[in-house]
């Protein structure tokens, strides 16, 4: 049917370069930028699989001598560091990119340069981080940090240093992105989509971003005291000064456990994109989905102390703690609830984008249960520690977030390069990936009940650990085959993929509406919005006609989705209900369009530009100088600061001072 | 070539369903077999009710997973996509659904709630006045086990409290609470199979009761679990539950100190005149293990405690009995343990760094508390902090080379040509040969 090998599905003559390497490095569009944050998170990922898997080697048996216990300590803290700072957080940040844009029907967010600003903040900081491998002193005081471990007495070397370092660089990245996305959003949605038409995964990203501003200040906090100790003398974690190290766990879980919910949310928000599309259906309470996630989000703030509940805080503030964290099951199981009856009564297409969906929503629920079995301090006092909350957070991030997130490239990754992901590779990736997760946590439960202790480089033979340990070592390494299944399949399906056109999958949002790939200034045409579903008011009316918030009667003639103008595919959209989900016609159309450049059209686009490269390399180096220091070269430190500092405001000064587009 | 018609395959979905169901068979089967530091053993009175919440919490927890995992594969069964078939109904929420599956998680969560909250003031409360006081002390990385209600006095008039290291007894019946403290990063104490954990955090004192009042003469494994840098998965320890009588035994005998081999006053030996071959002066030998303390078994030996002093070895489960290799490269002529001379060791010890760390009372060199307190050493079925079993074979290459057998530890390498895995430098002239070795192994093995 659909005519195969077709180049490009448009051509953009941009005035400026606009492939090859320069035009990566200037570039301000915030779908490009997306790009490059979710092949970064990727490259990421297969380093701190990576680490996992040396790890899961290293204990598949008792005494097991792989790797010495500091590079164990080394693996484990940079595991969790990498996994939560340069792979989650970031692959979120590359959908919220590439989508919040898109689908409040905007041409880009609302301060380009600062955006990729932070994209490269985030590249040069996880950069910067890792070397400390090549230096063989990567960080080893668990991706916690917990004090005193922490201070120049007990971790000497440069070990921390790169941490606490990396942490405030990536801090920097995330709160730049998140003012530039709640402004985003709440000044740039397309007329008419008001909040409670939003999509929602631009919902859970508009709440996401609020829990990164008000969540990264303190662990930011935390992180100036541990600097102003190791650098400077101070005694903020300073124990034979009298300092009280909880103050750090304090500090540390006031930001780390709304660092959960900076987490999950995104991967929340992309699944209540797909269950609809794929159940044709619309979200099964959407309002309640909304305020859920408002609430997830504002409770996630009074929860911290839980995972303190072995410090010896006192029954008051365990019982406080117990009972908010208990209260947060409550909205998490309402989203769980409404996602099956999102698919009850619907017409279920399993693509491998839905089947990660639907085992998000599958094996969430076991994390949510073990996370409310550690809400009772006495038999979390028995279970903290050990394997089976590793076993309890990887449901959670692995089969929680990062199954949402795979589901999320499937879905998008048509509208990001115009090439469908193959469905036979992935369908592949998906069994590998569920069964390697199952067999790797689901043991971890079990070595934990029966006593065993996490962040252990070795363990003793006999303790009945063994057979545990063996399967999550086979689970571990089926989990590293699926993600080559998963890479082989990118990078195929990049080359020779089916010719996605606007729409795939039949979904209902304004992203669906444009080419795929979109073209620079995404919308030629500002829709116009009066409904949650505005491609499916117009393609499939019978779906949305009930639906609050859809007028009835004018969806389908004022709804202007963008494009009229230029090219054909707004008639293909037209052509009536796809059949199988697919319309096969706006595939062949969209090949024969020809789009518009934004200079055509007489959109003024953002210039690109490498300022805010050149700010992110001087403040990143500009950190990295305080090594220096430790390595006992403080003059030269000093020097290399202030040097970084000057070039840093000179790159600033010209970035601001430079126009951010032509004048119109 | 509509890729979606491709979707469903059988085949690798079959596959996936036979992987799950044998993944799941052999953890069954795992969950037959023996699992000595399981939290469900139920020694403790604080264990049981730990338990009854742990129970409460799997049924709630079961119960909500089969109904949710149920209804969810009802769903896509039931809707799947089938050829022919209509656009779905349009459905956009439903309010009384809603609310009820907001109302009823609430009701469990409440009937959760309840209990925990209530075990939390039990398990919290203060310990009873009558308690058995220990004090434990976490370092990086072995624990210090104090009994501040067992005192004695020394000769020097130094009033001196019971301590020890590693192996902590408790008296089967008893309470006994706790005192944590740390001497310098955060660690955690827990026996699983007696109760739950609680943090040992510098600068503050945390507290744990539980009263062993289910459990017969027994073993248990503990640990550190909260990280607490390199070698924290070699910080284990034992936990000995005794009857009373034995405890008394044990803690009257830990009051003795040890005999001083070297000072001038040394009873005559039979085979006096070669003090650097075998047959060493007087030890107070119980059980004569080596030759070299067969030898000294004719001497007059002080009046030592009767009765029990330490849990039989032969009755440790094997569980309990570390079985961590010797590092690779770490040779000892193990033939020369048989004619270690204590006598001569206790020389070496008290002219060397050991004097900077270790606490011998009764031999006047060693007061130094950095490291574990040495006095008892002999009773002690295990040393590194449960990481290696207490024999000849395993002492002599701790003396030789230590940080090789733990990592990151801060006793330093002794033995001649053995490289230092921190400095990385070779220890050649100062270090111990191994006959030297073996004559410190004799000493610490009469230190009963």
């Amino acid at each position: 049917m659909a005519t195969a090998a077709v180049g490009v599905p448009y051509t953009v003559a941009d005035d400026y370069a606009n492939s090859g390497l320069w035009s990566w490095l200037t570039t301000v569009d915030h779908k490009r930028i997306g790009v490059l944050y979710m092949y970064t998170a990727l490259f990421w990922f297969g380093c701190g699989g990576l680490e996992a898997e040396i790890m899961r080697w290293q204990l598949k048996g008792p005494n097991g001598h792989v790797v010495t216990a500091e590079m164990f300590n080394q693996l484990f803290t940079m595991h969790g560091t990498t996994m939560i700072f340069l792979v989650v957080m970031p692959l979120s940040a590359a959908f919220f990119n590439f989508l919040i844009p898109l689908q409040i029907g905007a041409r880009d967010v609302a301060f380009p340069r600062l955006n990729a600003f932070s994209y490269w903040v985030y590249l040069f900081g996880s950069l910067f981080m890792n070397t400390s491998w090549l230096v063989g002193q990567a960080p080893n005081g668990g991706w916690f940090g917990y004090a005193p471990l922490t201070a120049l007495q007990y971790s000497p070397g440069l070990n921390i240093d790169f941490w606490m370092l990396g942490l405030q660089i990536l801090g920097v990245s995330s709160l730049a992105a998140a003012f530039n996305f709640i402004t985003t959003i709440i000044n740039m949605r397309a007329p008419g989509m008001n909040l409670m038409r939003m999509p929602m995964f631009t919902w859970m990203a508009f709440i996401v971003q609020f829990l990164l501003v008000l969540a990264f200040p303190v662990i930011t906090i935390a992180l100036v005291f541990l600097q102003f100790d190791r650098f400077f003398g101070t005694n903020f974690y300073m124990m034979t000064a009298g300092a009280d190290p909880l103050l750090w766990q304090h500090l540390f879980w006031i930001f780390g456990h709304p660092e959960v919910y900076i987490l999950i949310l995104p991967a929340f928000g992309l699944v209540s994109e797909i269950l609809p599309t794929f159940s044709r259906k619309p979200i099964f309470g959407y309002p309640v989905m909304v305020y859920s996630g408002i609430l997830i989000a504002f409770l996630g703030f009074g929860v911290w102390a839980h995972h303190m509940f072995a410090v010896g805080m006192g029954p008051i503030a365990d019982s406080v703690f117990a009972v908010t964290t208990m209260l947060i099951a409550i909205p998490t199981g309402v989203k769980i609830f409404n996602w099956i009856f999102t698919m009850w009564g619907g017409n279920l297409r399993f693509t491998v984008a839905m089947k990660y969906a639907i085992s998000l929503v599958a094996l969430f629920t076991i994390g949510g249960i073990s996370g409310v079995m550690h809400a009772s301090p006495p038999a979390d006092l028995q279970q903290t520690d050990t394997y089976f909350i590793v076993a309890h957070f990887h449901y959670v991030l692995v089969a929680g977030s990062m199954m949402g997130l795979s589901g999320g490239i499937y879905y998008y990754f048509p509208k990001i390069t115009g090439r469908m992901l193959s469905e036979k590779i992935g369908n592949w990736q998906f069994w590998l990936t569920f069964i390697g997760v199952n067999l790797t946590f689901m043991p971890m439960h079990w070595s934990g009940l029966y006593g065993m202790p996490r962040r252990v480089y070795t363990y003793d033979a006999g303790q009945g650990w063994e057979i545990f340990n063996q399967m999550s070592t086979a689970g571990a390494l089926i989990q590293a085959l699926a993600a080559f299944v998963g890479l082989y399949n990118i990078i195929k399906s990049r080359k020779s993929g089916e010719i996605a056109g606007n729409d795939p999958w039949g979904a209902p949002s304004l992203e669906w509406s444009i080419p795929s790939p979109p073209p620079d200034y995404n919308f030629a045409v500002i829709p116009t919005v009066t409904s949650r579903y505005p491609l499916w008011d117009v393609k499939s009316p019978e779906l949305t006609t009930d639906v609050p918030h859809s007028r009835v009667g004018d969806e389908h003639n004022t709804i202007a989705i963008g494009g009229k103008t230029v090219g054909s595919f707004q008639d293909s959209m037209a052509a009536g209900t796809p059949e199988g989900g697919l319309n096969p016609n706006a595939r062949q159309a969209s090949t024969k369009v020809s789009l518009k450049t934004a200079e055509q059209l007489g959109i003024p686009m953002p210039y690109p530009t490498i300022k805010p490269l050149f700010v992110a390399l001087f403040m990143v180096l500009m950190f990295a100088s305080l090594l220096l220091i430790h390595v006992n070269k403080e003059t030269m430190g000093l020097v290399a600061v202030l040097t970084f500092a000057t070039a840093m405001t000179f790159s600033l000064y010209l970035w601001l001072t430079s126009p951010l587009e032509p004048s119109h | 070539m509509n890729f979606l018609s491709r979707l469903r395959r059988p085949g690798t979905r079959k596959a996936g369903v036979v992987a799950l169901t044998v993944a799941f068979a052999a953890l069954l089967a795992a969950c037959g077999q023996d699992h000595p530091d399981s939290i469900f053993h139920n020694r403790t009175d604080v264990n049981r009710d730990v338990d009854y919440l742990f129970k409460l919490l799997i049924g709630a927890g079961t119960g909500v997973f089969i109904f949710v995992e149920t209804i969810l594969i009802v769903a896509l069964v039931k809707f799947r996509k089938r050829p022919g078939q209509p656009e779905p109904k349009h459905v956009h929420g439903n309010t009384t659904l809603e609310i009820m599956w907001t109302v009823i998680p609430a009701l469990i969560l409440g009937v959760i709630a309840v209990p925990t909250v209530r075990t939390i003031f039990k398990t919290q409360a203060a310990a009873r006045a009558d308690a058995l006081q220990v004090e434990v002390y976490g370092h990086q990385w072995w624990w210090e086990f104090r009994y501040p209600q067992y005192t004695m006095t020394g000769a020097n008039g130094k009033v001196d409290t019971v301590v020890t290291a590693n192996e902590l007894y408790l008296p089967i019946g008893k309470t006994v609470n706790f005192t944590l403290r740390s001497r310098d990063v955060i660690h955690s104490f827990w026996v699983p199979a007696l109760s739950g954990k609680r943090d040992v955090v510098s600068n503050h004192t945390n507290y744990l009761w539980y009263t062993p009042d289910s459990t017969t003469e027994a073993v248990f494994n503990g640990a550190c679990v909260e990280y607490c840098g390199t070698s924290h998965a070699n910080m284990r320890f034992k936990a000995f539950t005794v009857t009373q009588a034995d405890f008394d035994s044990w803690i009257e005998h830990q009051k003795l100190a040890s005999v001083d081999l070297m000072p001038p006053p040394a009873p005559v030996a039979p085979a006096a005149g070669t003090p650097a071959k075998p047959g060493a002066p007087a030890v107070t030998a119980k059980p004569a293990t080596t030759p070299a303390m067969a030898a000294a078994a004719a001497t007059p030996a002080p009046v030592v405690q009767a009765g029990f002093v330490m849990f039989p070895r032969e009755k440790m489960p094997v569980s309990t009995v570390p079985q961590t290799p010797y590092p690779e490269k770490l040779k000892f002529d193990d033939g020369l343990l048989a004619n270690g001379n204590a006598a001569a060791g206790e020389k070496i010890v008290n002219t060397n760094m050991c004097i900077a760390c270790h606490t011998i009372r009764g031999n006047p060199m060693m007061q130094a508390v950095l490291g574990p307190n040495l006095t008892h050493v002999a009773t002690r079925t295990t040393i590194g902090a449960g990481l290696y079993p207490n024999d000849a074979q395993h002492l002599a290459r701790w003396v030789k080379n230590a940080p090789s057998m733990k990592p990151g530890i801060i006793m330093p390498t002794f033995g001649i040509g053995e490289y230092d895995p921190v400095t990385l430098k070779g220890i050649v002239k100062t270090g111990f040969t191994d006959a030297q070795v073996s004559d410190i192994v004799a000493y610490l093995q009469t230190l009963k």
